[in-house]
């Protein structure tokens, strides 16, 4: 639980998170977005190999608290590689045997056939080390935009990308009481737990989970309630306005056309 | 559930953003016109309750947790097209902000969480509930069916997401590009989780927070966000069958316009005679699995059918899609006679 | 035009319940200082909110700049918007009024449903923020604030409209003494500026005397118990009584047990026959 609060509750000033925190989140939605895709898009081991690299360079040189996507850059492509794994055997992938794990016995089991031996296989291994690579590279990208970007940040930019203003609203104004949920759901739990005494069954524990979550939508709606009121009371008709955007400079711009000529050059690679 | 990244090839990401354009409109527009003033605050509030919901931990028998999705539970409060926004939005913050779900994936994973979850648990719900009184245990059996029923349904698709992945993108040399696992691997994987560990964790979140605010404040179940069906308007189950009628019907289209295109195969499900014609691949070990289904209906259509012509194989997919519905109305008729038939004789006594 | 508010005969019950404010009539002239005084539940926030045009009476009638306030009275140019610029309503849940990702954008959001420029509007919100000696926070997210910045903000989001009004809901509860001290001090800088009014809601008698002149006391029946000068207010025993906002204290000073009307907020001391001392 303590997840979310960490992530969102960051004070610095945009001037002190390094050059990639300075970037317009605009160019760094728009480059870093566009390199995801791309991503999606190669066959090859290189260009998906070179995506890891470019996040792990923008992470590590970027001026981005490091340990912010350390959990982002290792823990899931590492949960990646473990499902991956199967991919390589022969029950998934046909192909030439390369190492001969166990003997299965063949026959069958189930609907299923089973084969005499399980292996790994050549088209297998292949398969299953770009499946890898790909989410690796995906979920670095992905970390490196929501590491160099303060949420507040990042929804202007995407107002400013053209995303309808109703939809950002709802967007920021969620993360925005996130953290203030998080915290009012521990503090109810907490408040059952202290009532408690003894071990609890599971059924104990289910019908607390169900009250907690229960008395906290009760408090949601409270909240959006006043939240509403507060709104209508500062002249909001139905209408949302946001500032406009601040102009691009040249490193954004200079950002964008690396994002971008970098992209390309993964896609000649294949 | 949340599918990452990587994981679905751009025939499949893309057009499930285009399948969820014209969804989030309208779900726009209804929020919009029903929720005026307060839509903003309360679909922000709702998508944060949301994220919370997916973060609670719920033990269940056997040692281990699970944790809800919660998105049957949010169309309940605040209605279906309401749940649509709250979710998708949730599932943004998720994907862009903490990693969770892919961003590119993030029209796939609304699609089954924000919209076949909601619209699935809802109806279940209300077709159960019916007219009852919002402190009645109809109510929440009610609920926690629903939550059942919508998380599988979403589970079902996900797995079918998945499991087209092989037959659908691949290289010159055949080797799978995106998630490797066929159908025959997704679907009874996913099935078995989330029948019998996710489903029920979501069963009884859903069951249990309705029963809790039933009790503690009944009014915010018989809110005007989701509205009963009014009285005069054409029923629900009406409704409902229309929709299944149409999916039913529609369902040939994604057999032929695959097709017609040459691309890939849509459904996965085929003989693998007939995916290699068509696509030139076989899927990973699919070959084998297919010819070897003892099921009584193989691809939904008896042994031999594959071989028929499209128009034939359309008609037994019609015909196993309309047995399936009918197996779930019946179900859902049945739980929905013992509730009531409880109901009524706890008033009598 | 003198009179800010005039309320006649209005009651207000939210659905379902009994009326939390019955047969309500004051007016508020400009520039007044008026408090809200009552115990928990009697309606202050009830009231604040008829005043501000988010509630509307079921019965009587508000009028507010002598426009009377109905639904559509106050979503129709040109009063509607006018209103909402002139009046500004500080919250009791500073987080349920601070709902923007980042303190400029809480300032900015009213002047953007007026309208304004967004070069006016970022000076402004500069100028504001400077004014409550905020400036350094203007990048910062509302969650993570402390309560006396949260508040500040919340203000900054009013004044930053130039309102004549300023309608507010237990501004100190939760403070500490020092932004308690702020924050009044602030309210008598801007009053002392002239033509704003002020109407403060509040339990807290001991806050009264800094806040306001005149003391609009509700009783737990929802009604409108007493209308008087603070000072007045503050002598009346019987009617803080009577209203809840004092207890008659029971305590024991060894053998003898007495009662009497009790303040929390003020120590005093009083002899008994006795003298065995005690402190309250
Ligand atoms: N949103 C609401 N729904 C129903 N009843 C409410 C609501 N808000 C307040 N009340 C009730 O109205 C009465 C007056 O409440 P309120 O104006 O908040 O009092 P105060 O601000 O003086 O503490 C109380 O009895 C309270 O329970
Ligand atoms: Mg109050």
């Amino acid at each position: 639980m303590g997840i979310a609060a960490a992530l969102l509750d960051d004070g610095l000033p945009a001037g002190r998170r390094g050059w990639l925190g300075r970037i317009d989140a605009r160019a760094k939605v728009l480059g870093l977005l566009f390199i995801l895709v791309i991503a999606t898009l190669v066959t090859t081991l290189v260009p998906l190999a070179l995506c890891v690299g470019a996040a792990w360079a923008l992470a590590l040189f970027g001026g981005i608290d490091i340990r912010r996507v350390a959990l982002a850059l290792l823990a899931v492509p590492a949960f990646t590689l473990a499902l991956a794994v199967p991919a390589s055997f022969n029950v998934v992938t046909e192909g030439a045997p390369l190492v001969v794990l166990c003997h299965l016995g063949g026959g069958h089991w189930g609907p299923w056939r089973v084969p005499e031996f399980l292996t790994v296989t050549d088209r297998g291994l292949f398969v299953a080390s770009r499946f890898a690579l790909r989410s690796a590279a995906c979920v670095s990208l992905a970390s490196v935009l929501a590491a160099a970007t303060r949420p507040q940040d990042l929804f202007k930019g995407l107002r400013g990308l053209g995303v309808p203003a109703a939809f950002v609203m709802v967007a920021a104004m969620m993360t925005r009481y996130l953290d203030l949920l998080v915290r009012c759901a521990e503090e109810i739990h907490l408040a059952k737990l202290s009532r408690s005494l003894g071990g609890v069954s599971v059924r104990r524990e289910q019908a607390w989970a169900a009250a907690s979550m229960g008395e906290l939508y009760r408090r949601s709606r409270t909240l959006a309630d006043s939240v509403a009121e507060a709104m209508v009371s500062r002249g909001y008709t139905g209408e949302v306005h946001t500032l406009r955007q601040g102009r691009w400079s040249w490193r954004d711009g200079a950002f964008v056309a690396g994002c971008l000529a970098f992209g390309a050059g993964l896609l000649a690679l294949g | 559930m949340h599918i990452p990244d990587g994981y679905l090839g751009p025939q499949t990401y893309v057009t499930a953003f285009g399948v969820m354009a014209p969804v989030w409109a309208w779900a726009s527009h209804k929020v919009r016109t029903t929720l005026r003033l307060r839509q903003v605050p309360l679909m922000a509030l709702g998508a944060a309750f949301t994220f919370v919901v997916m973060m609670f931990n719920v033990p269940v028998p056997g040692g281990t947790t699970g944790h809800a999705v919660g998105a049957v539970l949010v169309a309940i409060l605040l209605g279906p097209w309401a749940a649509v926004v709250a979710v998708s939005v949730a599932l943004a913050v998720q994907a862009l902000l903490f990693g969770d779900g892919g961003i590119t994936a993030f029209g796939a994973n609304c699609l089954n969480m924000a919209v076949i979850m909601p619209f699935t648990g809802w109806w279940t719900y209300r077709l159960i509930a019916g007219r009852s009184p919002a402190a009645s245990k109809r109510r929440w059996v009610a609920a926690a069916l629903g939550g059942y029923v919508g998380l599988n349904a979403a589970a079902l698709s996900a797995a079918f997401m998945f499991g087209i992945q092989p037959a659908l993108a691949h290289d010159a040399a055949g080797r799978a590009l995106y998630c490797p696992f066929g159908l025959h691997i997704a679907l009874p994987a996913m099935a078995i989780e989330h029948l019998l560990l996710f489903g029920v964790v979501e069963a009884v979140v859903t069951g249990l927070v309705v029963a809790y605010l039933s009790k503690s404040e009944p009014s915010l179940l018989e809110c005007a966000l989701a509205p009963s069906p009014a009285p005069g308007g054409r029923p629900l189950w009406k409704k409902l069958a229309l929709g299944v009628a149409a999916l039913v019907l529609l369902t040939p289209l994604g057999l032929m316009i695959p097709a017609k295109l040459g691309a890939g195969d849509a459904w996965g499900e085929w003989g693998g005679d007939r995916l290699t014609e068509l696509a030139g691949y076989l899927p990973a070990g699919f070959g084998k699995v297919a010819a070897l289904w003892h099921a009584p209906m193989p691809d939904y259509a008896p042994r031999g059918a594959e071989e028929a012509a499209l128009p034939v194989l359309s008609g037994w997919y019609i015909l196993s899609g309309a047995l399936g519905v009918l197996a779930v109305a019946g179900l859902v008729w049945i739980a929905r006679r013992w509730l009531s038939g409880k109901e009524t004789d706890g008033i009598a006594s | 035009m003198d009179k800010v508010f005039d309320f006649r005969g209005v009651s207000f019950a939210y659905p379902g319940r009994e009326p939390s404010l019955r047969d309500a009539t004051f007016d508020v002239g400009e520039g007044e200082r008026l408090a809200v005084l009552g115990a928990n539940g009697s309606g202050k926030s009830t009231l604040l909110h008829l005043m501000d045009g988010l509630y509307f009476a079921q019965s009587g009638e508000v009028r507010a700049f002598g426009q009377r306030l109905t639904p559509e009275a106050v979503e129709r140019p040109p009063f509607g918007p006018l209103f909402r610029k002139r009046a500004g309503f500080l919250f009791q849940n500073s987080d349920a009024q601070l709902f923007c990702p980042s303190v400029e954008e809480e300032l900015a959001f009213g002047p953007l449903q007026m309208g304004w420029k967004e070069e006016e509007i970022l000076r402004r919100v500069g100028d504001t923020l400077g004014l409550l000696g905020i400036a350094h926070l203007r990048d910062r997210p509302p969650h993570g604030l402390s309560s006396g910045e949260k508040k500040k903000v919340a203000l900054a989001s009013l004044l930053i409209l130039s309102p004549v009004v300023l309608l507010l809901d237990e501004p100190t509860a939760g403070l500490d003494p020092r932004s308690q001290g702020m924050l009044l001090e602030l309210l008598d800088d801007l009053h002392g500026r002239g033509g704003l009014t002020l109407v403060t809601a509040t339990h807290d008698l001991e806050l009264l005397p800094h806040i306001a002149d005149r003391v609009l006391v509700l009783g737990e029946d929802h009604r409108i118990a007493a209308d008087l000068p603070t000072e007045r207010a503050l002598g009346d025993t019987d009617l803080l009584l009577s209203v809840n906002l004092i207890h008659a204290h029971r305590h024991r000073h060894g053998a003898m047990v007495h009662s009497h009307p009790h303040q929390h907020t003020r120590t005093h001391d009083h002899a008994h026959g006795e003298g065995k001392d005690h402190l309250h």
